[in-house]
Parts: structure tokens; sequence; C-alpha cells
């Protein structure tokens, strides 16, 4: 194999699939990346952790077709290394990969290139195109509520499925829920529904910041495939059942706060800074035209903050974690958020309107 | 001799509950008294504890119950009542409290105490210890066992000496004689792997050990040839620690051959498991962070872990996670020699701090 790649191209193409590598493996072959050129001047790269697998492909000048594979973090930490504006050679034979860019010389060990694992994708009956835009949206609103909790794998992703004629996304980790609600795209009828793993989503939203336009989605009950141009990742799904979520959004929350979700979020923010590292409970108390807003440490003191609003029921104090709630919030796009309380102790729906495509539930602290 | 140069003399005592857990079940149901009695057990399970009556069989802790059954086929199996267990170990605890501050518990059954300081003026240490035996008795219905000497290591073998209900005093002076007579593979720090090394290389007896020079001692087992060197000469200056928490609770074990087959470790790692858990529960250990340990044929060690936002409760959650970890690393780049598995990352409950309510999905 001897292909010439521009420096910016190459290391861009790397970016994407050195995070799918995972720093750790026992498997050797699952550390390098498969460069693969082929002459009608195209260089393949691709990489994979037998969950995940991204394929992308770029321009290259290619003399010799051919393929190989190479340690990917090492690879990608050279060409990043590498000066600015400059060519990369590479070129493959014995055993080794020769790089070199300017006065710059690396010899790198390979391993064979059949030796390199491929997700067998199957028959993927299911396929729709989502806007970019739309897609990026339903992974903003929603990643941050993903549960970490490994005792409960089904919640470690984005819930996708069809309802009532639209496509729905939703997550939460059992303290708080996302959910996005968006037109169902042609083709999306029958779809199974699936659990998008939080390592897929997050290599999914990195690849978006560069798509225009549409991404190709394609899944089965047990994988999903995203076409984004000139990559595409293709994800195990998580093999679980979502729970009812539809059980926990409150229907019948009659105290409704409006509150500018901006200055909310910056006074949650000022006031939880003497809050101790492992609890950040922040006491909101809300009156007709303000909440006010408190923590009190036993190490560190009080802090006390006002933020207008605009409140038509009884008076009533709730805590929430300021993580949380401030997470929520840094989603809302408008001038104005809709909290809408029960009581202290039970889930508060939060969203723009009743018409916007997020929704938000929060369970409250004890504080 | 031991150096004591440095230090006044300690008196330390060890105490160690006689059958703990089986004991509190033949007290707490007379049918069982007389009887041998395993407490644990179940499918799959280990005996967490065997009454005296049933380790005249053979029966031992950490025992999978299946063997244990074929030794002893009149074996009573009881489900294990951890609660009652920490109950009274707290009773006890508070008659170590008694005597003296620096209380080191190493499970539920037992401690180290260190008694110089003689707070009632009982004159000796023997005197504490009986007192502490005595006051078991009557407050708490069942029998434990004492050693009584200068140091951790010593006591801790004395207490096992005159075992059950029985007290054995080890002073500075026969401490030397005390560990040369007895063998290696009861000394602290000295497993069966390494017991089996030492018996190879003609290493008998705490005499057989002090006749070896640390330098070569070092050379053969490594930075624990220093600790083998002093034990065998009596001598250990670990002092006994009050405010110790411990950092984790697990368990290993290096096979009879090398593994590679997931099936076969898989196994393993199930067996390997319910011992771990059955520490975990002793110790009353409380971590959210599950460790897998793989030792390969050539000695080299990944370990690879998870951590749960709150402690693992579950011993069937423990075990999944287990199993799960070791999935993710097949197939196996070389045969494994030895497995480790246990629970780390202690959590320390808070009791009034704010509280983040769940939704109910």
């Amino acid at each position: 194999m001897k292909a010439t790649i521009e420096r910016a191209v190459l290391l861009k193409s790397l970016g994407h699939v050195q995070s799918v590598v995972e720093r750790r493996n026992t498997i050797p072959i699952l550390s390098n990346v498969l460069l693969e050129a082929s002459e009608e001047g195209s260089l393949r790269l691709m990489a994979t952790d037998l969950d995940l697998q991204v394929d992308e492909s770029v321009s290259a000048e290619v003399s010799q077709a051919g393929a190989t594979t190479v340690p990917a973090h090492t690879f990608f930490d050279i060409v990043r290394k590498l000066p600015e504006g400059s060519q990369v050679e590479l070129s493959a034979a014995d055993g080794k990969m020769q790089v070199n860019a300017g006065r710059a010389r690396f010899n790198l060990q390979t391993l064979p290139r059949d030796d390199f694992p491929v997700i067998a994708e199957g028959d993927l009956p299911t396929r729709f195109e989502l806007p970019a835009a739309t897609l990026r949206q339903i992974i903003d609103k929603t990643r941050f509520a993903i549960s970490n909790e490994e005792t409960r794998y089904y919640l470690m992703g984005i819930f996708l499925h069809v309802a009532d004629d639209k496509l729905k996304a939703a997550a939460t980790d059992g303290h708080r829920l996302a959910r996005v609600t968006v037109e169902k795209p042609e083709g999306a009828d029958g779809m199974p529904d699936i659990i998008i793993p939080k390592k897929c989503v997050g290599e999914l939203r990195k690849l978006l910041d560069e798509v225009e336009g549409t991404v190709e989605v394609s899944l089965s009950g047990s994988k999903v495939r995203f076409g984004l141009g000139a990559a595409v990742l293709t994800s195990k799904l998580i093999d679980g059942t979502f729970p009812d979520y539809n059980r926990v959004i409150p229907t019948a929350n009659d105290k409704l706060l409006r509150i500018d979700p901006k200055s909310f979020m910056a006074g949650v923010d000022r006031v939880a800074t003497i809050a101790s590292e492992k609890t950040r409970a922040v006491k909101m108390a809300v009156d007709s035209d303000k909440v006010t807003l408190s923590v009190t440490s036993p190490e560190n003191g009080v802090a006390v903050e006002e933020v207008p609003a605009s409140y038509g029921s009884d008076g009533l104090e709730i805590g929430f974690n300021a993580r949380y709630l401030m997470d929520i919030l840094h989603e809302i796009e408008g001038d104005t958020v809709e909290v809408h309380l029960a009581d202290a102790a039970a889930p508060t729906l939060l969203r723009e309107s009743d018409d916007s495509p997020a929704l938000y539930v929060l369970m409250p602290m004890r504080v | 001799m031991p150096d004591e140069s440095a230090h006044p003399q300690r008196k330390i005592i060890h105490i160690d509950m006689d059958a703990f857990f089986a004991s509190v079940e033949q007290r707490d149901d007379p049918s069982l008294r007389g009887r041998p009695v395993a407490v644990g057990g179940g499918h799959r399970g280990v005996v967490a504890a065997a009454s005296y009556e049933a380790r005249k069989f053979g029966v031992r802790s950490a025992m999978p119950s299946v063997t244990a059954r074929r030794r002893c086929p009149d074996l009573v199996f009881v489900k294990p009542r951890f609660e009652v267990y920490r109950a009274v170990s707290q009773q006890i605890r508070a008659i170590f409290a008694h005597h003296t501050d620096l209380i080191e518990p190493l499970s539920l059954d037992e401690a180290y105490l260190d008694v110089s300081e003689d707070r009632h003026g009982l004159g000796s240490a023997r005197a504490i210890a009986e007192d502490i035996r005595a006051r078991i008795r009557a407050e708490t219905g069942l029998t434990a066992s004492a050693g009584v000497s200068y140091c951790k290591f010593i006591a801790k073998l004395a207490s096992d000496q005159n075992k059950p209900d029985g007290t054995c005093v080890i002073p500075p002076s026969k401490g030397p004689a005390f560990v040369a007579a007895l063998p290696v593979s009861r000394f602290h720090g000295v497993g069966p792997k390494t017991a089996q090394k030492m018996e190879r290389l003609g290493i008998h007896t705490g005499a057989d050990l002090a006749a070896w020079p640390l330098a070569e001692l070092e050379a053969r087992f490594g930075s624990s040839g220093r600790w083998y060197h002093r034990i065998a000469r009596g001598i250990d200056d670990r002092p006994v620690r009050a405010s110790r928490q411990r950092k984790s609770v697990s368990t290993e074990d290096t096979f009879g051959e090398d593994l590679i087959a997931h099936e076969r470790l898989a196994e393993e790692l199930q067996r390997i498991g319910e011992r771990s858990w059955e520490r975990i529960e002793k110790a009353d250990f409380r971590g959210r962070t599950v460790t897998l340990k793989v030792k390969f044929a050539d000695f080299t060690i990944i370990t690879r872990s998870r951590s749960m936002a709150g402690a693992v409760g579950k011993k069937a959650d423990f075990l999944r996670i287990g199993q799960d970890l070791l999935a993710q690393l097949m197939p196996l780049p070389k045969p494994v020699r030895l497995l480790g598995f246990g629970l780390h990352s202690p959590v320390v409950e808070e009791e009034d701090g704010p509280l983040q309510l769940g939704l109910e999905i």
C-alpha cells in the first residue's frame, strides 16, 4: 500500500475513528485502525470495539492499492504532531508501515488486515432519513439524562421508538427523564423499539457536527447504522426493554411557574457554589413574583438569590439537584421555561411550552 | 528476640468468636444444638460457617455445599441471618469498648484490641481477656477464644491455639519459640500457594523459615520476603488501628492448571465470587466498584472494574457484573493462571444529607 494524503484531512478522519478504539484492549487488533487505499483515490479508515464501528473514506493520492492496520492512538498522536500543511506519505510492506512527512519518518508495526473484525450488519429492514439538525436536537436534549448505572443497563442509552404517529426519543437515569418528539420520517413505520448505547450516541454527535443535509438511518432489532456522507457508524443496540416512561410524566401538576431560563440557571449556578461537592442540593421557595434560591452548607455557609418569576398558586418550597436542574435549563432555547409543580416530593415537569418538542421530568431532593 | 527498644511493651488481644454464625444459629434454635450445622449453602453455594460438630466431618468454611454434604450426609444447612450476626457483633464490640478504644475489627466475629493501658487495673492482659470472654458468654450466650501477646501476628496465632472457648497467652520471651514450632501454612501472609512453594524449599515450620537469610527470602519471595524474615523471629510492629476502614474485600485463586476457555473461567469466577461475597457480607463491607483481576500464564496482570452509583448490595448483581467483565475480555489472548474478584470503593452512608428522590420507573 502506498498513499499520500494531506495532514489536515487525515487528522480529522483519525479524530473520528480513534475515539471508538478503547484505550485498553486484550485483543491487539482492536487497538488498531484499518487503513485501506483503493485505486479510485480514496483512503478508508475503520475502527471498532466490536460493539461500535466507524468506517470513513477520504480522498488520497494512491499509487499502490492495499490495506493494513496500525495502532490507532499512536498513529493519531503522530499525525497530530506533524507540521500543519504537510503531505503525509504512507507505505506499508512486510509487517511495517512507514509514515513520511517533511523530514520526519516513522516505522509502525502493523497487524494483518484480514484479522480486523467487522461487525456483521445483517439485514437492516427499517430505513429512513432524518435531517442532521433534527438528530442533533434529539441527542442534545436527551443525552444528559442517560444512566451510567450498570445494574439497569437498559437505561444506558437513548430509547428511540414510534408512538402516536411520531418519532420519540427518551432517556432517563431514574432521577430525571428527557423526551423529544419529532415528525415521524417516511419509512419509520413498524420500526422496532431500539436503545442506542451511550458510546454510539457520543460518536454520532461528534460526526454530526460536520454533516449538513440528512442522515440515513437503517436499523433492525439488534443493530443500527448511520450513513453520514463519507462516514458510516454501525452499532449494536442495547438488548433490553426500556420501561414504559409515560407513567412517570405527570399530567396533573397544577402549579405553574414561568421563569427566564437563563437568569434561573445563572442563579442556580451561583448559589450552588457553596454546596458541598456531593449533594449540590438547591432549595427553591416559589412566590407570586419570584423564586428564592438558597443553599445552606454546614461547612461553607449560606447563599441566597432571588430570581423574578410569575406564579399564581399557593407558595411552595422544593429542592433540586443543581446539576440536574442546570442540565435541563441549558437545553431550553426560548426566553421562558414552564415549571409544572405538584408538591415537594412529586415529579416536576419542565418544558418551553405545550407544543415544544422537548419535555423534561425531574424528581426533587428532600432538603 | 523481638526488638522492643523503640517501643514500650504492648499488650494485644485477638478475640475470635467460636464458629460464630453456626453458634448463633444453634443458640437461637435448640433443635440445632449438638448437630452438624452449616450456615450458607443453597444451590451452587458455599459454606459460610460450620459448627464444631460439622468440622469433625471435615466440613470447612468456603467449601462448596456439595462437597460438605458428601463429607457429612447429616449436615443441616441454615440460611444466614446477617442482621442477627451484625447485632451480636455490635454487642461484643461494646464489650471491647469497655476495656479499650483501640479496637480493630477484622470482620463481624474477630478483632484485635490493644489493652496496653489496662484501663480498669485488672493487672494483666490475660485477666482482661478472661473478663471479655466471660462478658461475651453472659451477654450473648456465645463463646469466644482469645490470644494474648505482644504483637498482632502472635496474638492471632495464639487465639487459635486453645479453641474453642480458650485463652492462650504468649509472653515476649516465648514468642520466637512459639513461632518456631508452628507450620508456616498457619502464618498470616502465607497462602496455600506460598506454603506449597515453601514446602518445596524445605521450609515447613517457623524454625525452618528463621534459618533463611533475608536476602535469600527476598530473592525467592520478593517484597514479602522481608515480612517472612521478621515474623519467623516473632517481630511484628503493626499497630492496632482503631480507625481502620476497609478499602476493599476480594478473593483470588490460582488454578491448578492454566485456563483459557470462557466456560471454565466463568465456572471458576462463579466459585470465587461465591466465596468473595461471603467475605464481603462477613466484613459487612459496602462498596460500589466491582473489580476483576486476571493474571495470565506469563504473569502479566490486568484488572477491569465497573462502578455503580451506590453500593452493590445483592450477590446476584455482584456475580453478574463479574461475569460481564469476564465476558468482555473474551476471546483471551493467553491462558489465565489466576482470577481475583471483589468489591472496592467503600460507600459511606450519609444519614441526614439531602436525599434525591427517584422516578417510579
